[in-house]
């Protein structure tokens, strides 16, 4: 199993962002928010402790061997993806949190058609019932579960 | 006193067409709820516990044991075919019974995964049978200590077969305990991470953290490559040649189930460590002692068969502890403890002296689940095999919307969105990155579990390591870690050695 | 963040009603929620689902239970606090959380953010030991023997009890190794292996009640347990404190009296209903009272006040260091 060039500069810049994260919650986040107290058993920063520095020891080994593996290979570090692929990459998760959002003025169940709807339609779908059917079936699914089986209401 | 005809009378009283009947309403509503990512098995036990009220003590049991059969064998149809873990115990499933799904084999992949799950389950309650009432207090020799060093063991397991880069399995590893931690600290009452959340208090809420790592983060990888590669469903349609499962194939994967039932009864008589611990504990070893460890994670029926096989093992195996020492062993056994309170009976070690007939008929009354539950399983597979049928652009939002639904029922509001959310970002990383989140997801599901009994370890034994000599079982397993280790660095050095000799000749 | 699923649950339920105001003697018009703070099948969650079928019954609308777990019933009322649905939404909880709650950690909570419409049952917490161990099933043997022995272990499962325990200890001067447990499922297996010489039960030890696995050394009630009427409780065993638990159904205070005295009416004629009393006396074993307004909120705040004076005296909350 040979990595191959990408996944070597996957894991060279992976491993620095995991190391810088590390450095972060060793050195600020563990220390202020880890609790603190006398305790017989454990600190309870401990375990929190220990699994940073796993955390560090790893990815500080990954970037090195990784970056010594992509310098042999002479190939160059960066090749930074177009803009047009990030916006790819970023649009889902900007469309499943405005949803989120919206979740927090208005009952999911109102929400659903919209949710499922919009995404078949923007996933290329142009069939009217299709779209419509998609919507609504999982809208009334959770209707029934939550109104009439569950008996919470509206969610 | 334990006369054949108790017995017998036992299953005459199972087998009328009245318990039948309501033992099949349990497993098919337990199943259909499996089904359902988002909705678990507590879930469906708190629904149906209103509605035992009107049953009599007999079916009331039966039905909700029924039912939580029921969620176990279910939750493998939705993590084989959408990737989600209906129960978080079945994240195990997924990472074989998807490829599988995927490659075009889902109907095997389900089959696979149902009769695993009716073998274990099967045996796993003759098991119960047989061993709960004179050998339940062997739990009991199970004390923090040899808990602790289990759990070490588990850990250091699983960490070495997830596979992958070793470093970036650890890392995940490291990040999994972290967030293991967050909470009230069990010893000092300390607030760790909480940031002044009181959801936060009892730690990240594990079902969203599920669902957002495996099922919504991979909405977002498969959305990445639908849009990439337009071809339509990745799920190919039902009608390959090799997507029915024959009986040579079935024999091959039944030492694997075997085994998988052992491990999965163990950890199930064991109070406290729950099914996600047997499963990935079964998974591990199936990979590690295969003969084509790299075929895992890559749709090997093993795989699928190791995980479900020893999930439904742990459910009947928890019922040990519960029926010998009134101790339940899991979220479903303290359920049951109580529908029996409400039905006027006091779960323990009295019951076979005060409702033995009770009792036998359970028993009886959980084998028939189990048939029903391969009679349900088996048919409506065809039925389920159909979502493979549905085309990928659709099943991506519904999914997507079921993730969001699944945590707004279980009330865990916006607060709960947005941590499914976050972690729907993380294993994201995790997957294109390709750190191992299985890795994660068991440090994360043990750490809560390994820190209380390693606290309630060293105040016992007031830090004293010697105490490990009068505890065998302890020391065995503390042994057995450090072997396991060495033998890990080993053998990745040697993997390295390999890699370095074949990339410079 | 506030928002919960109940309250967006109680807008649309408001909203399909229509916004005809409902007239105080109306109430309730609607269905409500009740809310428990602990998982489903404790014995909180039981009772809670037979309280609700009888409330159904008096109040003439459903009564739905939601569970909302987390933070020894804290999550519920850190919602609870901020809800605004007028009685509607209640909790249904043990007193624990209300009074030493927000004294241990921070909450979002206090003790005057709720109105406390009546208690409905009577905890029987207490100190449990197991079989055949060297001091026997008495308190004052337990406390020589303890005296004797440093490290005699003890497993803790609430704040509360920790709390309780460290005084006990501070007066008889014991050096107990304290361990820490999660709930009575996590207690039971440590006391019945005798790996941990005494231990806290909420109400785990009514389970061994018969079969006598599982022997009160000291009830934690106000009076002696109605199960184990020969264990002493605190006041006889020469501790000056009442932790005496009452279960409780709490509304935000900002509820209209006219709905507080319906739903307590309500409640009332719950106590005496058969069904409540069987599930809460004969299974869960804990005696139900009915407690009024005034009087529980007088008893929660008087025992307040008592924990305040006892963390002053033990010099903070225990484990809580510097």
């Amino acid at each position: 199993m040979i990595p191959d060039t990408q996944m070597l500069r996957k894991n060279v810049w992976s491993g620095l962002g995991v190391t810088l994260v590390t450095c972060w919650l060793l050195a600020w986040l563990i220390p202020r928010y880890g609790g603190s107290g006398m305790a017989f058993g454990m600190h309870p920063q401990r375990l929190a402790t220990l699994g940073a520095w796993v955390m560090l020891l790893c990815a500080i080994a990954l970037t090195l061997v990784s970056f010594i593996q992509l310098r042999k290979q002479r190939v160059t570090l960066f090749a930074s993806p177009s803009l047009a692929v990030i916006w790819h990459q970023l649009w889902p998760f900007l469309y499943v949190l405005l949803f989120i959002v919206l979740a927090i003025y208005l009952p999911l169940t109102w929400l659903a058609p919209f949710i499922v709807g919009a995404l078949v339609m923007l996933l290329g779908e142009r069939r009217w019932y299709v779209v419509a059917l998609a919507a609504a079936v999982p809208t009334a699914a959770l209707y029934l579960l939550t109104v009439h089986l569950m008996r919470i209401g509206v969610v | 006193m334990l006369e054949l005809s108790a017995i017998t009378s036992a299953f005459g009283d199972a087998l009328t067409l009245h318990s039948i009947g309501v033992i099949f309403g349990g497993v098919l509503l337990g199943y259909l709820v499996g089904v359902i990512p988002g909705l678990n098995r507590s879930v469906a036990i708190a629904i149906a516990i209103p509605l035992t009220f009107y049953m009599s003590a007999y079916a009331a049991i039966a039905f909700l044991i029924g039912l939580s059969k029921g969620t176990a064998a279910g939750s493998a149809v939705s993590a084989i075919l959408l990737n989600t873990p209906g129960e978080p115990s079945s994240a195990a499933t997924c990472l074989d019974g998807y490829p599988m799904a995927k490659n075009g084999q889902p109907r095997k992949a389900l089959k696979v995964g149902l009769l695993a799950s009716v073998i274990g389950d099967l045996l796993s309650t003759l098991l119960l049978i047989v061993v709960v009432i004179p050998f339940a207090s062997i739990a009991l020799k199970f004390g923090p200590y040899e808990l602790a060093a289990i759990l070490i063991f588990a850990l250091v397991f699983i960490a070495g077969m997830a596979g992958g880069s070793f470093l970036k399995g650890m890392a995940a590893g490291g990040m999994g305990v972290i967030l293991g931690t967050v909470g009230l600290d069990p010893e000092t009452g300390a607030m760790r991470f909480t940031f002044g959340y009181a959801e936060l208090m009892e730690g990240v809420p594990i079902l969203p953290l599920v669902i957002g790592t495996l099922a919504l983060s991979e909405m977002f990888v498969q959305l990445d490559e639908y849009r990439r590669s337009k071809d339509g469903s990745s799920i190919r349609l039902t009608n390959n040649p090799d997507d029915n499962l024959s009986y040579s194939e079935f024999k091959r994967t039944l030492p694997t189930i075997f085994k998988s039932t052992g491990i999965g009864a163990f950890v199930g008589a064991l109070p406290g460590l729950g099914p996600s611990v047997g499963s990935f504990m079964a998974y591990g070893l199936a990979k590690r002692s295969a003969k084509d460890p790299d075929s895992f994670g890559k749709g090997n029926p093993n795989g699928i068969a190791a995980a479900e096989a020893a999930d439904n093992a742990v459910i009947p195996a928890s019922y040990i502890p519960l029926f010998g020492l009134g101790i339940p062993g899991s979220v479903s056994a303290a359920l049951l403890v109580g529908a029996f309170m409400i039905h006027g009976i006091q779960v323990g070690p009295l019951m076979l002296r005060d409702h033995p007939q009770m009792l036998f008929t359970i028993f009886a009354g959980m084998i028939v689940a189990s048939l029903i539950m391969l009679a349900i399983g088996w048919y409506g597979l065809r039925l389920f095999a159909k979502v493979t049928s549905v085309p990928q652009n659709i099943v991506i939002p519904v999914v997507i919307f079921l993730c969001l639904a699944g945590i707004q029922v279980q009330g865990y509001g916006t607060f709960g969105l947005l941590t499914v959310f976050g972690f729907a970002i993380f294993g994201y990383f995790l997957k294109k990155f390709d750190y191992s989140f299985v890795t994660f997801l068991v440090a994360f599901i043990v750490t809560p579990m390994l820190e209380m009994n390693l606290r309630q370890s060293v105040i016992l034994s007031g830090g004293e390591i010697s105490i490990l000599l009068q505890r065998p079982i302890a020391l065995f397993f503390v042994v057995a870690t450090g072997l396991l280790v060495l033998h890990l660095l080993w053998s990745s050095y040697r993997e390295y050695r390999n890699r370095r000799s074949l990339s410079s000749p | 963040m506030k928002k919960t699923l109940l309250s967006s649950a109680i807008i649309t339920a408001a909203l399909s009603v229509g916004i005809t105001t409902a007239q105080a003697d109306d109430f309730p018009t609607k269905p409500l929620t009740l809310v428990v703070g602990f998982g489903a099948g404790g014995s909180t969650d039981i009772q809670a689902r037979v309280l609700a079928n009888v409330l159904e019954e008096e109040l003439g609308q459903p009564v739905n239970v939601v569970n909302q777990p987390g933070a020894g019933g804290g999550v519920a009322l850190t919602r609870l606090a901020s809800n605004r649905d007028e009685g509607y939404t209640f909790a249904f909880g043990t007193s624990m959380t209300i009074t030493y709650g927000p004294l241990a950690t921070e909450t979002a909570y206090q003790l005057d953010d709720f109105r406390y419409v009546a208690g409905v049952t009577l905890g029987q917490s207490a100190m449990v030991t197991g079989e055949d161990r060297p001091f026997g099933n008495s308190w004052e043997e337990l406390i020589e023997y303890a005296r004797e022995n440093p490290g005699t272990s003890y497993a803790t499962q609430t704040a509360l009890d920790r709390m309780i325990i460290e005084y006990i200890a501070q007066q008889e001067g014991l050096d107990l190794r304290i361990v820490p447990t999660a709930g009575g499922a996590g207690m039971a297996p440590l006391i019945l292996s005798g790996d941990v010489d005494f231990a806290y039960s909420g109400g785990t030890h009514s389970g061994y009640a018969e079969t006598g696995e599982m022997p009160v050394l000291l009830s934690l009630a106000e009076d002696r347990l109605v199960a184990f009427p020969d264990a002493p409780s605190m006041q006889e065993a020469g501790y000056d404190i009442n932790p005496a638990e009452i279960r409780v159904v709490m509304v935000p205070k900002d509820t209209p009296d006219a709905h507080v005295e319906r739903l307590a009416e309500a409640l009332e004629a719950a106590t005496q209903d058969e069904r409540f009393i069987e599930i809460t006396e004969e299974r869960i074993l804990m005696p139900v009272v009915y407690m009024s307004e005034d009087e529980v909120t007088q008893t929660l705040t008087e025992q307040t006040e008592s924990y305040k004076a006892l963390l002053e005296e033990l010099g903070g909350v225990p484990g809580e260091g510097e």
